[in-house]
């Protein structure tokens, strides 16, 4: 049963000066799963993500994900571990081509080795090919093939998101956090958005996601994490979150 | 045409130095288009990496080592400065470097001016070994001298036409981009100077091949450094490494979180930006035949800054244009203004007001550099 968890954190603190951004709090998560994470603005879940991705340290708490723990490592190994993030407001590297940016993901190529840059420019030339095949393939899927050879800085928001989320891919991850996928994007293109979420996860990746658009969280999650000023509120099947009166009572106010 | 040539033969001494200024600025200029241009490293001390460079160079062959051993020493004690600037900055905010960059080119240069058992202080050093200075080449030689120019020749032509040709073939693609590309009547214009400055130089380097003076030898071989250096860095650009480098450049963010360790390949870009200029620094000190504190003023960092700025930030071929550029103006101004009966005080504080304008006006005009690529500077992040 336990060999089933890719992710959890245990008893996650993180303080910024007076404010208790992150309190004691706990995710988990099983592998092949869409879990989300959900709470009122400012409860702390894209701190969370931070102190998963490592890009802020925890005060307290371990990070185990694949059953190694990851909250020691620099934060540019968690990619190399299988875990890669989206930011809640979708960054692209502007002044790239947006095949260029896919290109940037995927893991441990030869060709940013810089001594082998020089040396070894044939098997460049080969990674480049099939990353480029790999990079076209997804870009279509996501509708962005017609724009490859564009700068990413030209894309508009929503394209942005889905340029984020397809460059993720790029690096072959067993897990993808996901901050606010939907937020700032239309109706087709978040039903969009959720197809290529459920068949990226039939394909075995496991994804972790925030959102405030419930229909989006219920009808993709398996299980929902609930945060609060913090703290866990609760947790379960979508079913279940929708019932708890806690939850609620969090997100109307009193 | 003839007179053309005669013309030539009388000033080739003196377009032979200006051409080897001319590459020694460019391969200066190119480790500065790397770590700013390319990587996004404000270095506002660049000088101190060739100040090592050809100090090193120097003092190491008057004590007997091989020229070439010691070119690479001093390049790579550039690249050690580079190392130590870097793991005390790279980790902060990028304005730390620039400042600590500043401080540590003063520092450089306190050392060049006051440690006399290391530099010799100001009377500065002299009678250091030059390359080809004791040699005479016999027909054989100045065949193979004149063969090398003619390939560095070609390449540089080969390579202007290959980039003429992507720019047409982007032209024919603008459909479903945001960006407009230039125009084939500029490229060609470019195209033109470019293919005119080759010849000149070329068919004035072989003049001066014939009648063989050493400088003629010193500049094939900085022009084929050049031509190695250029080419090195255009792989290295283009390559994923270069991808990583931009990418770091833009949003630092987005690498770490797919796994790139940022500081060290910040740390890889300084160094070698380093180790170039350290190059530079060799040539340069051969060029002038002595070194003195005084030839490495802050003023050149700010030269290198204009070259890149010129020729376009994070475009090699507008960096090496842009110290053509350079160097033209320098000679025009040399050259013609005293011809207007202007006296010497008034001639250098002019010739500064004047770059000074030209880069006022190019910010308005063509703020990306001379071949930059206007949206660049007018993305959003
Ligand atoms: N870098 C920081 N420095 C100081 N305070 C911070 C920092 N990051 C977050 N906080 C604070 O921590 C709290 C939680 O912020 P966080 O961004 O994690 O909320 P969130 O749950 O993602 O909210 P939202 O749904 O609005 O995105 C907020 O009160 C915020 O002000
Ligand atoms: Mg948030």
């Amino acid at each position: 049963m336990t060999k089933n968890i890719l992710l959890s954190a245990k008893g996650l603190s993180k303080s910024f000066g007076g404010i208790k951004a992150v309190n004691n709090a706990t995710i988990e998560l099983k592998s092949g799963s869409i879990t989300g994470l959900i709470g009122p603005n400012g409860a702390g879940k894209t701190t969370l993500f931070n102190l998963l991705a490592n890009f802020y340290t925890p005060d307290r708490g371990e990070v185990i994900f694949a059953s190694k723990p990851i909250h020691q490592l620099p934060t540019h190994k968690i990619a190399r571990q299988g875990m890669v993030r989206t930011f809640q407001v979708a960054r692209v590297l502007s002044r790239l081509s947006v095949l260029e940016n896919m290109l940037l993901a995927p893991q441990k190529q030869t060709g940013e080795n810089i001594i082998k840059v020089w040396l070894d420019r044939k098997t460049i030339k080969k990674e480049e090919k099939l990353n480029r095949e790999k990079a076209m393939s997804i870009l279509e899927s996501v509708g962005l093939d017609s724009k490859a050879k564009d700068y990413a800085g030209a894309l508009s928001g929503g394209q942005r998101k889905l340029l984020e989320i397809a460059r993720t891919l790029m690096s072959d991850p067993k897990l993808i956090l996901l901050d606010e996928p939907a937020a700032g994007v239309n109706p087709t293109l978040i039903n969009q958005i959720c197809d290529h979420i459920v068949n990226w996860n039939k394909a075995g990746i496991s994804f972790l996601i925030i959102e405030h658009n419930m229909d989006v969280i219920m009808s993709l999650c398996d299980r929902i994490w609930v945060l609060a000023e913090g703290s866990n509120l609760a947790d379960g099947t979508p079913e279940e979150i929708q019932n708890n009166p806690h939850v609620l009572e969090a997100y109307l106010g009193q | 045409m003839l007179n053309f040539i005669i013309n030539l033969s009388n000033n080739s001494g003196y377009i032979v130095s200006l051409t080897i200024l001319t590459s020694v600025f460019a391969i200066f200029a190119l480790g500065l288009n790397l770590q700013w241009g390319f990587s996004g490293l404000i270095n506002f001390g660049h000088i101190a990496f060739m100040t090592i460079g050809a100090y090193t160079t120097v003092m190491l062959s008057l004590s007997g080592v091989p020229l070439i051993v010691a070119v690479i020493i001093g390049a790579g004690l550039a690249a050690l400065l580079g190392f130590f600037i870097g793991i005390s900055t790279l980790r902060l905010r990028e304005d730390y470097l620039a400042i600590v960059t500043i401080g540590v080119s003063e520092l450089v240069r306190l050392v060049a001016n006051n440690e006399e058992w290391l530099t010799r202080g100001v009377q500065g050093v002299r009678r250091y070994q030059i390359p080809f200075v004791d040699w005479e080449p016999g027909i054989l030689g100045k065949v193979i001298a004149i063969a090398l120019l003619t390939g560095i020749a070609i390449f540089a032509q080969w390579q202007l036409l290959r980039g003429i040709k992507n720019q047409f073939k982007e032209y024919r693609s603008v459909q479903n981009k945001s960006y407009q590309p230039t125009k084939p009547i500029v490229c060609i214009i470019w195209g033109a100077i470019a293919t005119i400055v080759i010849l000149f130089i070329y068919i004035n380097g072989i003049i001066s091949l014939y009648n063989y003076h050493y400088q003629a030898g010193l500049m094939v071989l900085a022009l084929l450094i050049l031509a190695l250096v250029y080419s090195g860095l255009e792989i290295l650009v283009r390559s994923p490494w270069g991808r990583v480098i931009k990418a770091i450049r833009e949003d630092e963010e987005i690498a770490r979180a797919l796994g790139k360790n940022v500081f060290f390949y910040k740390l890889q870009a300084f160094m070698l930006g380093g180790a170039i200029a350290g190059v530079a620094g060799s040539f340069y000190a051969w060029q002038l035949n002595a070194v003195y504190p005084t030839s490495f003023e802050p003023l050149q960092t700010f030269n290198a800054w204009i070259i890149v700025v010129v020729g376009g930030a994070g475009n090699n071929p507008g960096t090496i244009l842009g110290a053509i550029i350079f160097w033209t103006y320098d000679a025009v101004t040399r050259f013609l203004l005293p011809q207007l009966g202007i006296d010497n005080a008034r001639l250098s504080a002019l010739r500064i007001m004047v770059i000074g304008l030209i880069l006022m006006i190019l910010v308005m005009w063509r703020p990306q550099g001379i071949l930059g690529k206007k949206e660049e500077l007018t993305l959003g992040k």
